[in-house]
C-alpha cells in the first residue's frame, strides 16, 4: 500500500503500475480505473482495432466502378483541386479492379475475391464505404486515426478507452498494442500514464521479445533477484527517511511486477498449447504468409478474452503506389484468413457481440493509377494515396451485421451519401461502449478536451 | 478608435446593409416564410443557432436574416436565389454538415426552404447583429498575468534569522500565515548532489563531494554554485530544457525519415547561449527576429540567423500536396510555439474563433500569422510533392573560411581519388572483357581446327577464361561498392555552413483572416499586430517591406510586457523546485492556475529585468536560498496543511530525465566524454543515408544504423532526435517521459509504469554503465571497505552507513554462493556488477531528493 504520509495528488495519479502481473494488484493498479462510468447502456465491452497500415485500396476490395473499369488505361478528369501536387498520376488513367469483387453472403455485400476467408463472415460485418479523412499523408492520417488530430500530440482513442471505461482485468494492461506503428498511436498524450497502450511484439524467434528489455541480464535468476533485493531494501530504507513517495513507491512496485513479468508474458503470448484446429483457423503454422498476422490475431483474441478494453493489432504493408496486382492479393493471403479466423473464433465463443472490431487503414487510395517511372504498362500501376472516401468494417458489438452503409460517386472520389469522417467513427465507436462522445473529457491548460475534438456524430444508421 | 471596436463596426455596416432589403418582399413572401420556414427553424434550430442558445455552434444565428446571409464559422448559410451556394441546403440533405443532428427533414420542407431561397429568403424578422460574445478588453486586462509586473517589499516574517535571500521572506510569510514551519535544512551532501544535478544534469563527484563538505567558509555554497554555473555542462542541461519548447528534432517533419541536417546548430546555439548567459531580452529577439537584427561581427550575425531556428525545428509536415495548408499549419505551430514558450498563451484555438477563455480574438491570431506569412520558412522541391525547411547560409570568418575551404579540398581530393579509381577499375574491367571476348572467338575458331597442339591450347585457355571471368565479377564488384559511395561524397561536396533559418519574404503583407482557419475560405484581411490585452501602447508601425517580426521580438522581450518575464522566471524556479509558482507553466490564461506566491513571481520578474534578464543571476539567487536547502523529508502536521507542497514547507523530489539519468550512468561509470556539438546525424556514414538522389520521389532520408563510437559516451543532448524514434541509443528516452518532439511542453510528466522498471532491471545502459563502474572501482580502490565507501559516495553521492557496509557485504556473501565462476579475479568483477548495478538501479540514483 501507499505509504500514509505520501502526499501529491498527481504524484497518486500518475504512480500507476499496469502490466501483465501474475498476482492481484488491485492495490496499485487502483489508478487505471476509470473516473468515469458508462454514459448508457454499452453494446459493447471492449474493442479490437486492425489497423491495416499503409492505406488498402477500397478500390480492389469493396468499392470498384464500373465507369473505372470501362476507362481502364484511358485518361480521366482529375477531381484534384490546382493547388494540390501528386506524382506518378499525371496521366490520369483509371485503373480497374485487380480482381473481381462479387457480391457476396447473404446480404450480398461486396467484396473482392482476393479475400476469400472475408467472404465467409461478411453477414457479420457491417462494411463502411464513406469513410472519409483530411490528410493525404500517412504521418499525419495515422496520427488523426489514432488521436482525432494530426498536428499537436494528443491521447490515442485506446488510451481515451482505457480513461472513459477503465481496466476489466487488473492484471493486464487495459490497452495493448500489437506491433504499433509509432509512439503517438498508443501514448496517453496528457491523460494519467496508466492509460497509455502497451506495445507489444509477437515474437517469431527466440530472439525476440514479446517486451523490451524483458530477460534477465544477469546469469541466474537467484543471482538478479539478489541484486534486485538489495535495490529493495536501499529503496526502502530512503523512502522510510523520506516518511513516504508515492512515485517512489509505485518504482517499487513496478520492480516487482517487472520481476514477475519476465516470466508471465512469454506465457501468456505462448500460442504452443493452442489447439491444432484453431491454429488452422488463423492461418498460424511455419511457412504460411499469414503465420505472423494469425499469431498477432489469436493472441488479440486472447488479450480480449482476459479483460483488456483496446487491443490493436497493425498489419501493415498495403501503401500500394506500384504494382498493386502484384502486391495487393499478398498483402490479402497475409491477412485475410487471419482476419476472417478472429471473427469466426469471437463469434464461436459468443464473444463477438460485445466486442467490437474495426478494420481500417489510416485512408485510401485513387481509383486512378500512379507510376513513378512514367513508362510501366497499367497493368503495373499503383494507387496514390486518397483520404477523400475509403473504406473500412465494423463488427460485432452492436453494429448491423451484412449490412453496407455509404456510396461514393461515379468515380469513387467524393462520398455522395453515408460520409463517416474519422470524428464520427470516433463517436460511434464511443457510443457502441456506452460513451457520450461530447462528455468524456480532459480538462488541459483550462480547456476540456475530446476525442473528437469539436467535432463527430454517432452514425445511428449502423446501429443493430 | 480601438481596432477591435472597428472591425465589430465593418461588420455591423455590412450585415446592414444586407438587412436592408428584407423590406421589399411581397407579402405572400412573407407569408410563406412565417407558415412554412420561420416555425421549422424555431423548432429545429434555435437550441443552438441563435441569441439564447446556451452555446452558439458554429458562429451561426439563424434568428435573423443577416445572420443567415452572413452565415457561421463555415461560411454563408443562404445566398438569396441561389440555393445551391448556400450552406443550410446542404446541411438539411445532410450532404456535408447533417442538420439537424437529431435526423433529417422531410424532403418536402427541404423543398419548402429552397423555394423559400429561389424567392430571395423573404424574412422579416429585425436585424440583429449584437455579437454574441464580445471581447471586452479593459474586463480582460484585470486577470493577474495581464497587469504590469510589480516590485512588492519582501514581507516581515516571524522568524528574521530563516531567510537567507529575499526570496524566502515571500516564502516564509505564506508558512507564517498558515501557522507551517519550514522543515529543516537538508545534510551538504544532499544539496551538492540537489544542486549539481539541477543545475549541470551530473552528479557530483566524489572530489567534488570532499572538497564541499569540508569547506567550512561562509562562501562554500557560493563556490560550488559559480563552479556549476560556469561549466559547459550547465549549458549543456538548461539548453535541453529550451529544446522542450521548440518541437526540436533532426528529422523534418515526421514522414520518411527527411532529415534535418541543420537542426543541430541551433541546439549548439542554445548551449552557447545559456554558456554565456546572454541576456534573455535579447534571446528573445534572436529567436523570433535575428536575422533582421544588426550585428557587429560576422559571428554575431551567424549567430543570430542561427537562432531564429527556433521557429523552424517543430515538426512539419512537408510530404502535404496541399501547399496552401502546408503554409497555414505551418504558420499556426509557429503561432502556437511563440504564445507557449514566450507569453504562456494559448493561441492555436484562435486559428478559427476567438479564444474561448481568453480576450484573444481572431484578428490578433492573424496579426501575427501575417508576419510569418511575410517570412515563408518551407518551399517546394522542384520535383515530388515534397517541401522542404529554408536554410540559409552563415557568414564566415577569415580563419573559418580557410577551414572550411580546407575540409572542402580534402573531400574533392577523396572524391576525385574515388573516381580515378573507378575509372581505373573500369578500365580495367574493360580490358579484361575484350581480352575475354578475344579468348572466346578464339575458342571457337580453334575447336573447328583437330590438331593436339590445339586441344592443349584449349585447356590453358579456359584457364585464363576461368581467371578472367573471376576478375571482372570481382571488378564489377567493386566498381558497384564505389558508386554509392561516389554518390555520397558528391551529396555532400558542399561544407559551407548553414542553419534552417527565417527570412523576409519577397512582398511582406497583412494576411486575410482564414475562415474556421482554412486558407481557402479568406476573410477580411487583418493588420500585422500582437494582442492587446498584453499591450501597454500602440502597435508600432511595421516599416514596408519588413515582416514585422522585429517589432514582434522587441514586443515580448520589453521588460513593459506583463508576460515575458513572468513566464521566464516562473520556468527557471518550476526547474529548480519541481512545480511552478504557477504550475500550469505553459499557460497564464485565465484557466489556468493562479500563482500560489503572486508577489513572489512579481519580486522575481523585477528582479530579472533588473540583473539584465540574467538567467545565471536569476538560478543562482534561487539555489542560494534557504527554501532551496529545506530538506524534502515529510512533516506530519504541514502534510495535513498543504499536502500538495505548494507552500514549499519541503523540497520536491523528482524523477530525473531521462537525459539525466543517461548522463549520470556515464559520469559516474566514469566514460562520459565531453562534445563541443556538431551534427548529431552520422550523415557521414553511407549506411545512414538512404537514397541520395536529387530528383527523387522521396528527398533524401535517414537511418540510425552506425552511431558514431563516441556517441555512446557522450550527453544525451547531442544524439539524434528522431520523430520515428528508430534509434537504440533513443530508448531510455522512450521510456522516461522525454517531450515528443511534436510537442511543445515546459514541464515533462514524471511517470511511473513497469517498462521503466524492465529498463531498470535488464537494459544495457543500465548493464553496461554497472560494468565500467564495478571495473573502475576494482581498478582504482583495491581494498574492499574502502571500495564500498568509494561506491556509495560515487553512486549515491554521500557515505556508506553502517547498517548498509553490513547489508552490502552480505550480499557479496550470497552472490559469491551464486555465482559459479573458478577465476577468482573474475568472480570478483561478476560480484561487483551485481552490487554496483543494484545501486544504480535504485530509486535514490534516478530520483534527486
Amino acid at each position: 500500500m501507499f505509504h500514509p504520509l505520501n502526499c501529491s495528488r498527481r504524484g497518486m495519479l500518475q504512480s500507476v503500475a499496469c502490466g501483465f502481473g501474475g498476482l492481484a494488484l488491485a492495490d496499485i493498479v487502483h489508478a487505471a480505473t476509470s473516473p468515469h462510468t458508462a454514459h448508457f447502456m454499452p453494446k459493447a465491452k471492449r474493442v479490437i482495432f486492425l489497423f491495416m497500415a499503409g492505406g488498402p485500396s477500397q478500390h480492389d476490395l469493396f468499392d470498384p466502378k464500373e465507369f473505372i473499369r470501362q476507362k481502364h488505361g484511358q485518361h480521366i478528369d482529375s477531381p484534384l483541386r490546382k493547388e494540390v501536387t501528386q506524382v506518378g498520376t499525371e496521366k490520369f488513367l483509371a485503373l480497374a479492379e485487380a480482381a473481381p469483387v462479387k457480391p457476396r453472403g447473404e446480404s450480398g455485400m461486396l467484396i473482392s475475391d482476393l479475400m476469400p476467408h472475408l467472404c465467409s463472415v461478411v453477414d457479420d460485418i457491417c462494411l463502411l464505404r464513406g469513410v472519409s479523412t483530411d490528410n493525404p499523408q500517412h504521418a499525419s492520417a495515422v496520427n488523426q486515426f489514432h488521436t482525432g488530430v494530426f498536428t499537436e500530440v494528443r491521447p490515442s482513442m485506446g488510451a481515451w478507452i482505457s480513461y472513459g471505461l477503465g481496466t476489466e482485468n487488473q492484471n493486464l494492461p487495459s490497452f495493448v498494442s500489437i506491433h504499433a506503428p509509432g509512439v503517438r498511436t498508443y501514448g496517453s498524450g496528457f491523460l494519467p500514464a496508466a492509460h497509455q497502450g502497451t506495445p507489444l511484439t509477437v515474437p517469431m524467434d527466440n530472439k525476440t521479445l514479446p517486451i523490451e528489455n524483458l530477460r534477465n541480464v544477469s546469469s541466474s535468476d537467484v543471482i538478479q533477484r539478489q541484486r534486485l533485493d538489495l535495490t529493495k531494501r536501499l529503496n526502502q530504507r530512503l523512502i522510510d527517511n523520506l516518511q513516504g513517495d508515492a512515485q517512489m513507491e509505485g518504482m517499487i512496485q513496478n520492480m516487482e511486477l517487472a520481476f514477475r513479468m519476465q516470466t508471465t508474458t512469454p506465457q501468456l503470448v505462448d500460442l504452443s498449447k493452442e489447439t491444432q484446429s484453431t491454429l488452422d483457423l488463423y492461418g498460424i503454422g511455419g511457412g504460411k504468409e499469414s503465420d505472423r498476422h494469425g499469431r498477432a490475431c489469436l493472441l488479440a483474441r486472447r488479450l480480449s478474452e482476459s479483460g483488456v478494453r483496446f487491443v490493436q493489432v497493425t498489419m501493415d504493408g498495403w501503401d500500394h503506389h506500384g504494382d498493386i496486382r502484384g502486391n495487393l492479393p499478398r498483402l490479402c493471403r497475409q491477412t485475410d484468413q487471419p482476419v476472417a479466423g478472429l471473427l469466426k473464433d469471437l463469434k464461436a465463443r459468443g464473444m463477438l457481440d460485445d466486442t467490437l472490431v474495426l478494420w481500417s487503414g489510416e485512408f485510401g487510395r485513387t481509383p486512378w493509377s500512379q507510376d513513378l517511372s512514367g513508362t510501366a504498362p497499367i497493368n503495373t500501376h499503383g494507387r496514390e494515396h486518397q483520404p477523400e472516401s475509403f473504406c473500412a468494417w465494423m463488427a460485432g458489438g452492436g453494429v448491423k451485421g451484412g449490412f453496407t452503409w455509404g456510396e461514393t460517386d461515379h468515380m469513387g472520389y467524393n462520398v455522395i451519401n453515408g460520409k463517416v469522417h474519422i470524428h464520427d467513427l470516433h463517436a460511434t465507436m464511443l457510443h457502441l461502449l456506452g460513451i457520450d462522445h461530447t462528455r468524456l473529457t480532459f480538462n488541459q491548460v483550462g480547456r476540456d478536451f475530446r476525442l473528437t475534438d469539436v467535432h463527430g456524430s454517432v452514425v445511428k444508421e449502423i446501429l443493430a | 478608435m480601438n481596432r477591435l471596436t472597428f472591425l465589430f463596426a465593418v461588420a455591423c455596416s455590412t450585415s446592414l446593409a444586407l438587412a436592408n432589403d428584407a423590406g421589399e418582399f411581397s407579402n405572400d413572401q412573407i407569408a410563406f416564410f412565417e407558415s412554412k420556414i420561420r416555425p421549422l427553424l424555431v423548432e429545429h434550430c434555435y437550441e443552438c443557432h441563435a441569441a439564447g442558445s446556451k452555446i452558439l455552434q458554429g458562429g451561426l444565428r439563424v434568428d435573423h436574416r443577416a445572420g443567415l446571409l452572413k452565415g457561421g464559422d463555415s461560411g454563408a448559410a443562404v445566398v438569396p436565389k441561389q440555393a445551391a451556394k448556400g450552406l443550410l441546403i446542404k446541411a438539411l440533405r445532410h450532404e456535408d454538415v447533417k442538420m439537424p443532428p437529431k435526423g433529417k427533414l422531410p424532403d418536402s420542407v427541404i423543398k419548402d426552404f429552397e423555394t423559400w431561397i429561389a424567392m430571395g429568403a423573404p424574412d422579416p424578422r429585425a436585424a440583429d447583429d449584437r455579437p454574441v460574445r464580445t471581447i471586452d478588453l479593459e474586463e480582460g486586462r484585470k486577470h493577474w498575468a495581464f497587469q504590469p509586473v510589480t516590485d512588492p517589499k519582501p514581507p516581515a516574517v516571524g522568524d528574521a534569522k530563516w531567510p537567507l535571500v529575499p526570496l524566502d521572506r515571500f516564502v516564509l510569510a505564506r508558512l507564517d500565515a498558515k501557522g507551517l514551519k519550514p522543515v529543516a535544512d537538508a545534510d551538504r551532501f544532499t544539496w551538492l548532489r540537489r544542486v549539481s544535478l539541477d543545475l549541470t544534469g551530473l552528479p557530483p563527484t566524489p572530489a567534488e563531494i570532499t572538497a564541499f563538505v569540508s569547506d567550512q567558509s561562509p562562501q562554500a555554497f557560493e563556490t560550488v554554485v559559480d563552479r556549476l554555473l560556469n561549466s559547459r555542462a550547465y549549458g549543456e542541461r538548461w539548453a535541453r530544457h529550451w529544446l522542450d519548447l521548440t518541437g526540436y528534432a533532426d528529422m523534418m517533419g515526421t514522414s520518411n525519415n527527411v532529415f534535418a541536417e541543420h537542426s543541430w546548430r541551433y541546439r549548439d546555439y542554445l548551449i552557447a547561449t545559456y554558456q554565456k548567459d546572454k541576456p534573455f531580452d535579447r534571446f528573445v529577439r534572436e529567436q523570433i527576429a535575428g536575422d533582421l537584427m544588426p550585428a557587429e561581427t560576422t559571428e554575431e550575425r551567424a549567430e543570430n540567423i542561427v537562432g531564429t531556428g527556433f521557429l523552424m525545428v517543430g515538426d512539419v509536415e512537408i510530404v502535404e500536396p496541399d501547399k496552401a495548408k502546408l503554409e497555414a499549419d505551418h504558420i499556426d505551430t509557429q503561432v502556437i510555439k511563440i504564445g507557449t514558450s514566450f507569453l504562456g498563451m494559448t493561441l492555436g484555438c484562435v486559428r478559427c474563433h476567438d479564444h474561448k477563455f481568453d480576450p484573444i480574438t481572431i484578428p490578433e491570431y492573424y496579426g501575427i500569422a501575417g508576419m510569418l506569412r511575410s517570412s515563408p520558412s518551407t518551399h517546394k522541391i522542384p520535383f515530388g510533392v515534397w517541401s522542404i525547411l529554408n536554410s540559409t547560409e552563415l557568414p564566415e570568418t577569415p580563419e573559418q573560411l580557410v577551414t572550411r575551404q580546407k575540409l572542402e579540398a580534402d573531400h574533392a581530393a577523396k572524391l576525385t581519388g574515388m573516381k580515378t579509381e573507378r575509372e581505373k577499375l573500369e578500365g580495367e574491367k574493360n580490358a579484361v572483357a575484350k581480352e575475354l571476348a578475344q579468348l572466346e572467338q578464339a575458342t571457337t575458331s580453334a575447336t573447328s581446327g583437330n590438331s593436339n597442339e590445339a586441344t592443349k591450347d584449349v585447356a590453358a585457355d579456359q584457364a585464363r577464361k576461368d581467371s578472367l571471368k573471376k576478375r571482372r565479377d570481382e571488378l564489377t564488384g567493386q566498381i558497384q561498392r564505389l558508386g554509392p559511395l561516389i554518390q555520397h561524397a558528391e551529396f555532400f561536396q558542399s561544407k559551407v555552413p548553414k542553419a534552417f533559418a527565417m527570412r523576409d519574404g519577397d512582398h511582406p503583407a497583412d494576411m486575410p483572416i482564414y475562415i474556421r482557419g482554412n486558407p481557402y475560405a479568406p476573410a477580411a484581411v487583418v493588420p500585422r499586430g500582437t494582442i492587446q490585452v498584453a499591450s501597454w501602447d500602440k502597435f508600432p508601425a511595421i516599416p514596408a517591406g519588413q515582416s514585422g517580426r522585429l517589432q514582434l521580438a522587441d514586443w515580448i522581450a520589453d521588460k513593459r510586457n506583463p508576460l515575458t518575464p513572468r513566464v521566464a522566471v516562473n520556468r527557471v524556479w518550476q526547474k529548480l523546485f519541481g512545480e511552478g509558482i504557477v504550475r500550469s507553466v505553459d499557460y497564464f490564461g485565465t484557466r489556468g492556475e493562479l500563482p500560489s506566491h503572486p508577489e513572489l513571481l512579481d519580486h522575481l520578474a523585477t528582479r530579472f529585468v533588473q540583473v539584465g534578464w540574467s538567467q545565471k543571476k536569476l538560478i543562482r539567487e534561487l539555489v542560494l536560498s534557504r527554501t532551496y536547502r529545506l530538506s524534502s523529508a515529510n512533516d506530519v502536521d504541514a502534510v495535513q496543511v498543504d499536502p500538495d507542497n505548494r507552500l514549499l514547507w519541503r523540497t520536491n523530489r523528482q524523477r530525473l530525465e531521462a537525459e539525466a539519468i543517461r548522463d549520470s550512468l556515464l559520469a559516474v561509470s566514469g566514460e562520459l566524454i565531453g562534445s563541443d556539438g556538431g551534427p548529431g546525424l552520422v550523415l557521414e556514414e553511407r549506411e545512414n543515408c538512404g537514397d541520395l538522389v536529387q530528383q527523387g520521389v522521396n528527398p533524401p532520408n535517414y537511418n540510425h544504423r552506425k552511431p558514431r563510437p563516441q556517441q555512446e559516451f557522450q550527453r544525451s543532448i547531442y544524439l539524434p532526435v528522431m520523430r520515428t524514434n528508430t534509434i537504440n541509443l533513443d530508448r531510455i528516452r522512450n521510456q522516461f517521459d522525454f517531450v515528443n518532439p511534436a510537442q511543445i511542453a515546459g514541464q515533462r510528466s514524471q511517470t511511473v509504469v513497469p517498462t521503466q522498471a524492465l529498463f531498470v532491471m535488464n537494459n544495457d545502459l543500465f548493464r553496461k554503465r554497472a560494468k565500467a563502474l564495478a571495473d573502475r572501482l576494482l581498478k582504482e580502490t583495491p581494498q574492499a571497505d574502502a571500495r564500498l565507501e568509494r561506491l556509495w559516495l560515487q553512486a549515491l553521492n554521500r557515505p556508506v552507513s553502517d547498517e548498509e557496509r553490513v547489508i552490502a557485504k552480505s550480499v557479496l556473501a550470497d552472490l559469491d554462493a551464486a555465482i559459479s565462476e573458478p577465476n577468482a579475479e573474475v568472480k570478483e568483477a561478476l560480484k561487483w556488477h551485481e552490487l554496483c548495478h543494484s545501486l544504480l538501479a535504485s530509486n535514490e540514483f534516478i530520483f534527486r531528493i
